[in-house]
């Protein structure tokens, strides 16, 4: 890119050629007055508050900064008489029209207004003032308009256009009587991310859930991450007092861009919920009493003793969290393994999909990712299959966006349902494929790319092994057989293998659709295999650009806690458990010998041993299998059978209720540690406020039971966890707790020397799929899947969304409905063979005819109730509204 | 020498036949009158409809060198901001009058009271205190 050099008060700078001055002025620390400009959004030019003396081939003119690009040898003054003369000008006009009520107004502080009236000293103004009265807007929960405030900068139309690609508002009228609203003045109806109010220059948009409980100068800002879904946004906690009041971005930190979703910015009530559990509980009698933390952490370790005295240590099962952070999931399988000897752990994400800790691996070990999830910022094609960007991880959705916007990129997107993407992409495929077909479409794909030559076969041929039986297992696929099975046209297909294969980058991200279908496995394989051959890195100089691929992961941490080893396989860092000199290098670190139990032996999962009777104590740390776990009731047998279960949550989960002993433990809040995000990226957390009640961290209940039980766990802090996590996980030994303050940390750019030394061999998996219908007496089938307002406990807990998204709803296709005689709203029960559960219809065509979808993730409607397989029959019939 | 020891004697004799002149404040048999800009304990004013004044736009705490005010602001039912919580610590205050130079809605003035003397041991004032004497002239 060319750089110009100019002069901004006589400072030189150099910018790159496109840039306007307000940007390179910005990005040099020179302070140029503006409202309308923002370096995320579009170019609006409406505030004309960035009057500046520009010089150039000789001619000294007044332009605006943001609307004027720079050029080489331009001289800009920022403040002459003449400029700050307009400005006040300027600044009189608007503040003619804006309501003053700085002091009830929750902007004041951090307002643009505010600031630059202050810098430019203004006084009464010359105009006769019309104060505009219209009534303020609060029809919805979270955001309100006051259009008094609003200074028509169209910064929040923009955000909500471009960024979360919803435009549910824009300007109406023309002249004096323009306005923000919605179209013909409905309630908002959008996905509550917060960008117009994030952008707002004024106090025109404000946050509900603040509730004027405190200004923007009594708040101590501290960054932190999400705990919502595994994108690992930043977000900034602002606290008074000791609570948390409001979440804001930051632009300039994380992943994020100072992008956010609805749980991300308002869904932060729950840290201070009454129903928070705030001291240990013992069940005596059935019932909970409270308890002092010495003596609950004496019985627990008197019990899991004499359990292990009688039954030996693997009788003990171990759940981990995917909420917690590494250094709690790393002390957790320690604890097990090494205090109860038993190797018995798991996560709910290693339970639902065993295989894709391996695939993982070796898709970072192939080199299919990115520097972390912004990479998706430049790809050129972005392939998403089987998830739903919007509901799952809405902010890779802002980053997607970004791309379609600066890299013109183009989308393809495979799911059963007709999701919703909102994007400007030039083009956009769908493909629409019938359940349990996703196997065979994605090897259509592949033999299109191969028959088509779409790639430089001869290169792949030459650069990795196995590719003459990638070529004969589709020579077998029949393309018709294939556009039959999966109801994709071939001509979709065709174009779908063709955007696929355009030079540039291409980012695949799938998600739970595929992991928890029965071909999960197989379609994962086939996924490398197509990202193996659409990537040119290796093979093409003409074409530069590569694949890369992520999986979505539906909790914060639930790559961090497969990363620590807290499944039976591996142990931290993705080391196999049952070679000896992998143990040895533990045990010396550790200072312990394991028992002889320390071996991943069979396929049995926790859940199975469980079920015949071989589990006779879980320890559950900050985890909700009986609501998470896919096949609900069978958990449930399972946990019946159980002696003795303790706890570690926050809240009274299901999981919880059936505890002997519940542990009270702290928020992501009140605690340090750090995430792994999907896109393997490890962020640090920042405490915010001392625990709430008397909860205390995960880790230090781990060390106090471990302690009890007469093993040294004694670590004092958070680093001196990370520290050992350093030298135990391969995977994690270029990690340094302090650095991660300034820049995160991203495993897999360590194992980037390791690439390239041995050959992709293609899986080459012929075609399967799979007939999935309902039945007779069961004619739907179920899916589940995410839900952008709601996930487990805390979304529950947070009023702001429960007001968002109060109800539980059943997606059914339209035409289904007709069939039933179900209206939009009705109440339904839908009934499977495990048990019914009653819901809210919502009639759409998001959902193929039969098909229905129910999200997950709310936890007072436990959809898993009803599930025994991956795809469930189910029948739905209304029912009374009581 | 002399001249001024008459000067001094004449006056004490003229304020000792003239009682009208008298300096000496019978307190506290009788409360002393005090000066128009008297600067007493802070006091929370009122509106017409009884409502505090006050919008817990939190300056007077901010701008309070002695940190004595705390607030805690909230939304009523008219969607209006008001004070949840306001507090002052009578102890702490140091009678600059700052809060009732930065109040924008002047709802808070530093009033007559300075028999502040307590055997307690704290002496933080709450919201219903503090409008107690602006409610008490209302009525």
């Amino acid at each position: 890119m060319k750089m110009i050099h100019l002069t901004i008060d006589d400072k030189s700078i150099i910018a790159p050629e496109g840039t306007n001055i307000f940007q390179a002025a910005l990005d040099n620390n020179i302070y140029i007055p503006g409202l309308c400009y923002h370096p995320k959004l579009s170019q609006f030019g409406g505030c004309r508050l960035c009057y500046v003396e520009v010089t150039e081939r000789k001619h000294t003119r007044h332009r605006f900064a943001c609307a004027h690009p720079v050029s080489e040898g331009m001289v800009v003054k920022v403040n002459t008489t003449e400029v700050n003369r307009h400005r006040k000008t300027v600044m009189e006009y608007l503040l003619a029209h804006h309501e003053l009520a700085c002091p009830t107004c929750n902007k004041s502080g951090e307002c643009g207004l505010q600031n630059i009236a202050h810098e430019l000293n203004m006084s009464p103004g010359r105009f006769k003032t019309v104060r505009m009265s219209a009534p303020v807007i609060r029809d919805n929960p979270v955001l309100e308009l006051n259009r008094n405030r609003c200074i028509l900068c169209g910064r929040c139309v923009s955000a909500c256009k471009e960024i979360e690609g919803v435009g549910a508002i824009d300007f109406q009228n023309r002249g004096f009587k323009t306005v923000i609203g919605t179209a013909f003045d409905r309630p908002l109806d959008c996905s509550f991310c917060g960008g117009c109010l994030a952008v707002c220059p004024t106090g025109a948009w404000q946050d509900r859930t603040l509730g004027f409980s405190g200004r923007p100068w009594e708040f101590e800002s501290i960054p932190t991450i999400c705990p919502y879904c595994s994108v690992g946004c930043t977000i900034v906690l602002n606290t008074k007092e000791g609570s948390v009041r409001r979440v804001v971005s930051n632009d300039k930190l994380g992943i994020n861009e100072g992008n956010l979703c609805v749980k991300g910015r308002f869904g932060h009530e729950f840290i201070h919920s009454p129903e928070r559990i705030k001291t240990p509980l013992i069940k005596k009698d059935g019932e909970f009493q409270p308890a002092r933390w010495e003596d609950a952490i004496e019985m627990v370790s008197d019990k899991l003793k004499q359990i292990m005295e009688k039954h030996g240590g693997n009788v003990i099962g171990g759940i981990g969290s995917e909420k917690c952070t590494n250094e709690e999931n790393y002390l957790f399988q320690k604890f097990c393994r090494t205090v109860l000897g038993t190797n018995c752990i798991d996560n709910i994400s290693n339970m639902k999909a065993p295989f894709l800790n391996g695939l993982l691996y070796k898709s970072v070990e192939r080199g299919f990712f990115t520097d972390s999830l912004k990479g998706i910022e430049n790809a050129n094609t972005l392939f998403f299959f089987g998830v739903d960007i919007t509901e799952a991880i809405p902010v890779v959705g802002c980053m997607a966006r970004k791309a379609i916007q600066l890299n013109s990129a183009n989308v393809v997107i495979a799911n059963p349902r007709n999701i919703i993407f909102k994007n400007t992409a030039k083009n956009d495929v769908r493909l629409t494929y019938s359940l349990g077909s996703q196997h065979i479409l994605l090897n259509a794909i592949i033999k299109v790319i191969i028959e088509d030559k779409l790639v430089d076969l001869k290169k792949i041929e030459s650069s990795t092994s196995n590719f003459s039986s990638l070529c004969s297992s589709v020579q077998n696929v029949s393309l018709s057989n294939a556009e039959q099975l999966s109801g994709v046209s071939l001509e979709m297909i065709r174009s779908a293998a063709k955007l696929l294969t355009k030079p540039g980058n291409c980012c695949i991200v799938y998600g739970k659709d595929v992991i928890e279908d029965p071909l999960g496995e197989d379609t994962i394989k086939t996924l490398l295999d197509l990202c193996a051959l659409i990537d040119v890195s290796n093979h093409s100089d003409i074409h530069p650009g590569r694949a890369s691929i992520f999986c979505s992961r539906y909790h914060n941490n639930s790559q961090g806690v497969n990363d620590m080893g807290v499944v039976p396989e591996f142990l931290p860092g993705y080391v196999d458990i049952n070679d000896a000199a992998n143990k040895e290098k533990i045990e010396k670190l550790w200072g312990i010998k394991f028992s002889g139990n320390i071996v991943s032996k069979n396929s049995f999962n926790l859940i199975d041993l469980a079920k015949n009777g071989n589990v006779k104590s879980l320890y559950v740390m900050g985890a909700d299998p009986l609501t998470e776990y896919p096949n609900g009731n069978e958990i449930r047998e399972c946990i019946k059978n159980i002696e003795f279960i303790v706890v570690q949550d926050s809240f009274m989960t299901e999981t919880a209720k059936l505890a002997d002993v519940v542990f009270p433990s702290s928020t992501f809040a009140e605690k340090e540690g750090t995430y792994t995000n999907t896109g393997f990226t490890t962020q640090r957390l920042n405490r915010a406020i001392s625990p709430v009640g008397n909860a205390k961290t995960d880790w230090e209940i781990i060390c106090d039971i471990a302690k009890k039980m007469g093993q040294s766990f004694s670590y004092r802090e958070i680093k001196e966890i990370t520290e050992e996590i350093k030298k135990a996980a391969p995977v994690y030994s270029g990690f340094s707790y302090d650095r991660l303050r300034r820049k995160e940390f991203h495993w897999p750019s360590l194992l980037l020397d390791k690439i390239g030394s041995n050959k992709y061999t293609f899986f080459a998996i012929r075609d399967k799929s799979l007939k999935v219908k309902g039945e007779k007496e069961f004619p739907l089938v179920l899916i589940t899947g995410a839900s952008m307002n709601h996930q487990g406990a805390y979304s529950a807990k947070s009023k702001a969304l429960v007001s968002v998204a109060p109800e539980c709803f059943v997606e059914i296709n339209d035409k289904d409905a007709k069939d039933m005689q179900i209206k939009n709203g009705d109440m339904v029960m839908v009934e499977s063979r495990q048990g019914k559960l009653k819901m809210r219809s919502k009639v759409t065509r998001k959902s193929p005819s039969g098909i229905v979808f129910v999200p997950d993730a709310y936890v007072n409607i436990p959809i898993n109730m009803l599930i025994y397989q991956e795809y469930t029959p189910v029948k739905i019939y209304t029912v009374l509204d009581n | 020498m002399i001249i001024p020891l008459m000067k001094g004697l004449a006056l004490t004799f003229k304020r000792f036949i003239n009682p009208f002149t008298c300096v000496t404040e019978s307190y506290p048999d009788i409360r002393p009158r005090l000066a128009k800009r008297f600067r007493g304990l802070p006091e929370l004013q009122v509106e017409d409809d009884g409502r505090e004044k006050c919008v817990a736009c939190g300056l007077c705490a901010k701008v309070c060198p002695s940190q004595c005010i705390s607030i805690e602001g909230a939304e009523d039912e008219h969607f209006r901001r008001y004070p949840k919580m306001y507090e002052l610590d009578s102890f702490r205050c140091i009678f600059c009058g700052f809060c009732e130079e930065a109040c924008p809605e002047r709802a808070i003035l530093l009033g007559d009271s300075f028999e502040l003397a307590t055997d307690k041991n704290s002496g933080i004032l709450d919201k219903e205190k503090l409008l107690e004497s602006a409610r008490r002239k209302k009525s």
